[in-house]
Order: structure tokens, then sequence, then C-alpha cells
């Protein structure tokens, strides 16, 4: 079943390449998409064994409610950018949809794998995707992004290679439910969670690691940066939490997790506010809010779990849309300077509309989706410890204040350029369908914590996700 | 006693790669910094599968009954394996990054060719 969404998207991949045609790939992830979307009403956690092996010796993957509402959310983007990318790559168009295709198989199978080595394996093939996709337009600039990018990955994922050798050592299985049932809380184990958790915060930006991301976005096409900072950032988390959680078993504060996420969220806030790029600006958004999600899943309690996906939910949504209406200005304008943008909301009133809801969204502010997980995290974080709390407060607040200067240097003031070019109709849907998902979760939470909240019930139940796999009562 | 010479030496080898990667400017050295360090990790996990006058995980005719015993751990092989792909596919597109950065650059020392900071 699982294995017809693979084969579909590989020989899409393979397909588009040959016979130019953008639209093979565009189907494929749309297919893959719909398939996710009913697998994930389906009642309870499916498993499909590769080749017949039964769960401790063979791959298994597992199609619980995190993993699904991680591969929704994944095709979904992957969909709307995929659609935004038609008009907006000219060059060398089918390799870069066969990218985007290696991209998404990458992306599914990190968040469906129950076996840990099969996991690093769909890692280096997102990543490799990546790196590609970031050097795509083989300028002096993003030849060096992508250096820097794939020198500093590649090693990361070095590190989490020895982390996987080592716990295979120790436990002497890959499977993850059954590595859970035999990990116990030496010192040992700890050293290896730490090179594991070191090996994905690159990934995940976290702040000693971030140094990447703002140079990798500026220099990336508009879509791949979207999707850098939403999708790839989005499972960088995902793979984090799913090892804690789920392999670890660690279900206490865990301070490490709250100091990074505070320093993240402190560092990207204040290094934002000095940027005159806009995507420089951007990326640096994106560590802030990382930040923000790891503070939440440190907590440990089913309040911070909730609040942590929720937040990443609506980050995913929230920076693909930013990044997407910034394309479409880049696209017509080709400046990403704050300094010399200016004037752009008469000539393009529903990119300014959108670009303001991701904006506020972001900020957090209250009738849009940011602000109903900023509020749980506040609540959750409250609970632990008030100055938590209050420091994120007060790093919502400068988020604003940089929000409000992009908005009011993009779209205010005099306007300096002639927009010749008309918007196409495929650049403007997507945005305008992510701003209307964004309004309507912000209106009523209750449909982003339909999604959000049996996927807690994952994390938080580990012994159920054991038996689900091991089928042992 | 030969085990825990492996085990130093594969630690050995991911200290060099990892000196290799973050010291040296060349984009070529830091490249077979990077290959040095993954075949650290492939020579540990050999050593990890690996057990004292272990023979070939293949059963025989002749080692059915004594084959649990001597066998050493076919599933890091097959790690290995996959990982060396990996390795490949990785090396031989930070390589063609390297070229086309030299001829944008015309140097591959990275700490002449960085326009990009922070």
């Amino acid at each position: 079943m699982i294995t017809i969404v693979l084969s579909v998207l590989f020989l899409a991949a393979f397909l588009v390449l040959v016979l130019k045609r953008d639209i093979i790939a565009i189907s494929a992830i749309i297919f893959s998409f719909i398939f996710f979307l009913l697998a994930y009403f389906s009642p309870d956690i499916m498993m499909f064994a590769f080749s017949g092996w039964s769960p401790p010796f063979g791959i298994v993957w597992v199609l619980d409610k995190l993993g699904l509402f991680m591969a929704i959310m994944i095709t979904g983007i992957m969909s709307l950018t995929a659609v935004y990318s038609v008009k907006y790559v000219k060059e060398r168009k089918h390799r870069y949809y066969t990218l985007i295709c290696l991209l998404t198989i990458g992306l599914i199978g990190i968040s469906l794998t129950g076996d840990i080595f099969n996991m690093y394996v769909f890692f280096e093939l997102m990543s490799v995707a990546s790196y590609a996709l970031v050097a795509f337009l083989l300028n002096k600039e993003s030849t060096e992004a992508a250096l820097k990018y794939l020198i500093t990955g590649s090693l990361s994922s070095s590190f989490l290679l020895v982390g996987i050798a080592m716990l295979y050592g120790l436990t002497g299985t890959l499977n993850m439910a059954d590595m859970a049932l035999k990990i116990s809380g030496g010192p040992v184990f700890m050293i290896v969670l730490g090179l594991i958790l070191g090996g994905l915060s690159l990934k995940s930006a976290i702040v000693p690691f971030h140094f990447w991301l703002p140079d990798v976005h500026p220099a990336a096409p508009s879509p791949v940066s979207a999707l850098l900072s939403s999708v790839i950032i989005g499972s960088g988390v995902y793979m984090t939490i799913r090892i804690i959680f789920t392999v670890f078993g660690i279900m206490s504060i865990f301070w490490m997790l709250i100091i990074l996420g505070l320093i993240t969220m402190v560092v990207g806030g204040l290094m934002a506010i000095m940027q005159k790029d806009v995507k420089r600006l951007l990326a640096y958004s994106t560590v802030s809010q990382v930040g923000y999600i790891f503070i939440a899943i440190g907590m440990g309690t089913p309040a911070g779990v909730t609040a942590g996906l929720f937040h990443l939910f609506n980050n995913i949504l929230l920076k693909c849309l930013l990044f997407l209406s910034f394309g479409i200005i880049l696209w017509h304008t080709g400046t990403r300077d704050l300094n010399k943008l200016g004037g752009l909301g008469k000539r393009m009133p529903w990119v300014a509309f959108c670009f303001g809801i991701g904006a506020l969204g972001t900020a957090g502010i209250p009738p849009l989706n940011g602000f109903a997980s900023k509020w749980l995290i506040y609540l959750a974080t409250w609970e632990v410890s008030p100055i938590i709390t209050s420091i994120a407060i007060i790093v919502s607040a400068i988020t604003l204040a940089y929000y409000l200067k992009v908005f009011s240097c993009i779209f205010m003031g005099p306007s300096t350029f002639k927009i010749v070019k008309k918007t196409p109709k495929t650049m403007l849907i997507p945005i305008i369908i992510l701003a209307i998902i964004c309004i309507i979760i912000g209106i009523l939470p209750q449909i982003g914590m339909m999604f959000v909240e049996p996927a807690t019930n994952v994390l938080l139940e580990q012994g159920q996700y054991i038996n689900a796999v091991l089928g042992v009562g | 006693m030969i085990m825990i010479e492996l085990y130093l030496t594969s630690g050995l080898m991911m200290m060099l790669g990892v000196y290799c990667v973050a010291m040296k400017p060349n984009l070529i050295k830091k490249i077979i910094g990077l290959a040095i360090f993954t075949d650290a990790i492939h020579l540990l996990l050999i050593t990890i599968g690996s057990r004292e006058n272990g023979i070939p995980p293949i059963i025989t005719p002749e080692n059915v009954n004594t084959f649990s015993q001597f066998s050493v751990d076919p599933v890091p092989q097959a790690l290995v394996l996959t990982s060396i792909v990996i390795s490949l596919s990785i090396t031989a597109l930070a390589l063609c990054i390297a070229i086309i950065a030299y001829r944008h650059f015309k140097t591959l020392d990275t700490e002449k060719m960085s326009d990009l900071r922070g």
C-alpha cells in the first residue's frame, strides 16, 4: 500500500526528467497528499513490513498519528510549492522537479519509518536533495552557500551515524520500538543521545548550529527557501522529538532542550532586527520560532508537548506563506534589500495581504494561528517557571517589531518600482490557500488541535507504540 | 586484544577527519576529511559487529551447528554497504559543487571565497 506512494514518487522523479512534463511531478505529489489524508482517518496504527520480515528483524514503516500528521503536512506544503514553482523556476525546470520528488520521498521516509537506520538513510536522501536544490541557481552566492551547507550538514549527519552505530552496539537492534525496550538510563546512553542530538541540531537550527540557515536562504530560489524553513527544519525537529520520546522515553523536564531553546529564541530574535536582507531576516525569525518549539517540547508535560507540536504545525504553514509571498516580490523586483524596496502595497494587494497574515501570525497576534500556539506555550511554561514565560513574551514583542519594520518597508511609502509583469495565478493561488488556512486555524484552533492531540498521545504513550509495533501484550 | 586497537584506530580516524574538516582551508582537503570521518564510522560499525576469530556470516552444511558461536554479525556489514553508497553520492555532489565554485572564485581556498559572513 505504502509502496504504491513510494513507487509513484520514484517513477515521477525519473519520468519528469525523461518526458519533460512538470505535471507528472505535481500530480504525483498531490496523489501522495490525498493518500496520506485518507490513511489518517483509519482507526488504529497501521504497519507495513517491507518484504514481509516481521518487526524486530526487518524494516517496518509505522503509520501512527504523529508520523501521518507530519506526512500530511509535508506533502501538502510540497504540493503547494510544486504548483508555485511552475512559473517561478525558469531554467532546468525538470531537474528541479526531480529533486523536489526526491526531497518528498526523503521527508515522507523520515516521518513514517520505524527503523532508526532507515531513518538515517532517508535523512541523507533528503539532505542530498536539499544540498542540490540550494546550489540550483549555480551562481556565485548559491555555490558558496551550498558548500557551507553541504560540509557542515554531512559532518553533522556523520555524528548522527556514530550515535546510531553505538546504539546498535549497545542494544543489538535497529527497530525503534525494540530499542526502546532495551534502553536503560545508563550514562553511556546519555552520551549516545548527546551524539544524536548534536547531529540533528544542525538540521533543526538550534543556536550554536544555526549559522547555515541565514546564508542558505538568500542563495536558494524562493520556493526552496520556503521548503528549507518549513518542512526541512520541521523534519529535523520531528526526528529530535521522536528519538527523545519514543526511543529514549524521557518524560521529565529536559533542561538541556529548554536552555538551548531559550538561547535560540533570544539570539534568533535579536539577530533578526539587525538584518537588511529580507530573506536573512525571515531565516533568523525561523531560528527564533524553533526556539519556542524546543522550549515547549522540553517541558515534557502533555500541555507542553501539545503546544510544541501545534507551534511546529503553525510555523510550517506561516514560514512557507512568508517565503512564498516574498518570492513573488523578488520575482517582480529582483532585490532583497529592505532599503530599496517600498510602496508595493497598492501594486500587489493580495501579496501584501498574505505577507501581512504571515507576519502577524508569526508575531502571535490574536485572531491568527500563531497566537493560539504561543498562548499554549505561555500556559505550559508558566507551570514550570514564569521567567521562561516572560522571556518568551518579550521575544514575541521583538518579533512583532521586526515584522512591522519589514511590512512597512516593503509595502508602505513611496514606490520606486515599475511592475510590468502580471503575477501568475499559479503563484498567487498557493499563498492565498495558505493564508486562508492560517486564518481558519486562528479563529477555530480546534481544527488544528484535532490533528495535534492524537499526535501528542503517540509521543506520550510510549508503551502503546511498542505494543503496536512488536505485537506483544 | 585486536578489538581494542580497532576501536582506537576508528576513534583516531574520526578525530583526524574532524580536524581536517575544521582546520584545513582547502576545499578538496575538507572533502577528504569528510570521507575519512565516514570511513572511520564504517570501521566502528564493522568492529561492533565482529568477534575474535569470527567466521563470515554464511551458513554452509559443515558449520550449521556451530554457526551461532563463531559467526560475526551480518547486520553492520549491510549497514556499511548502504552507508558507503550514501557517502559516495555526497562526495560526488561535493566535488561537483567544488568544481563550480572553482570556476566562480578561481580558488579553492575557503578563506578567500567568503562573501557570506554570519
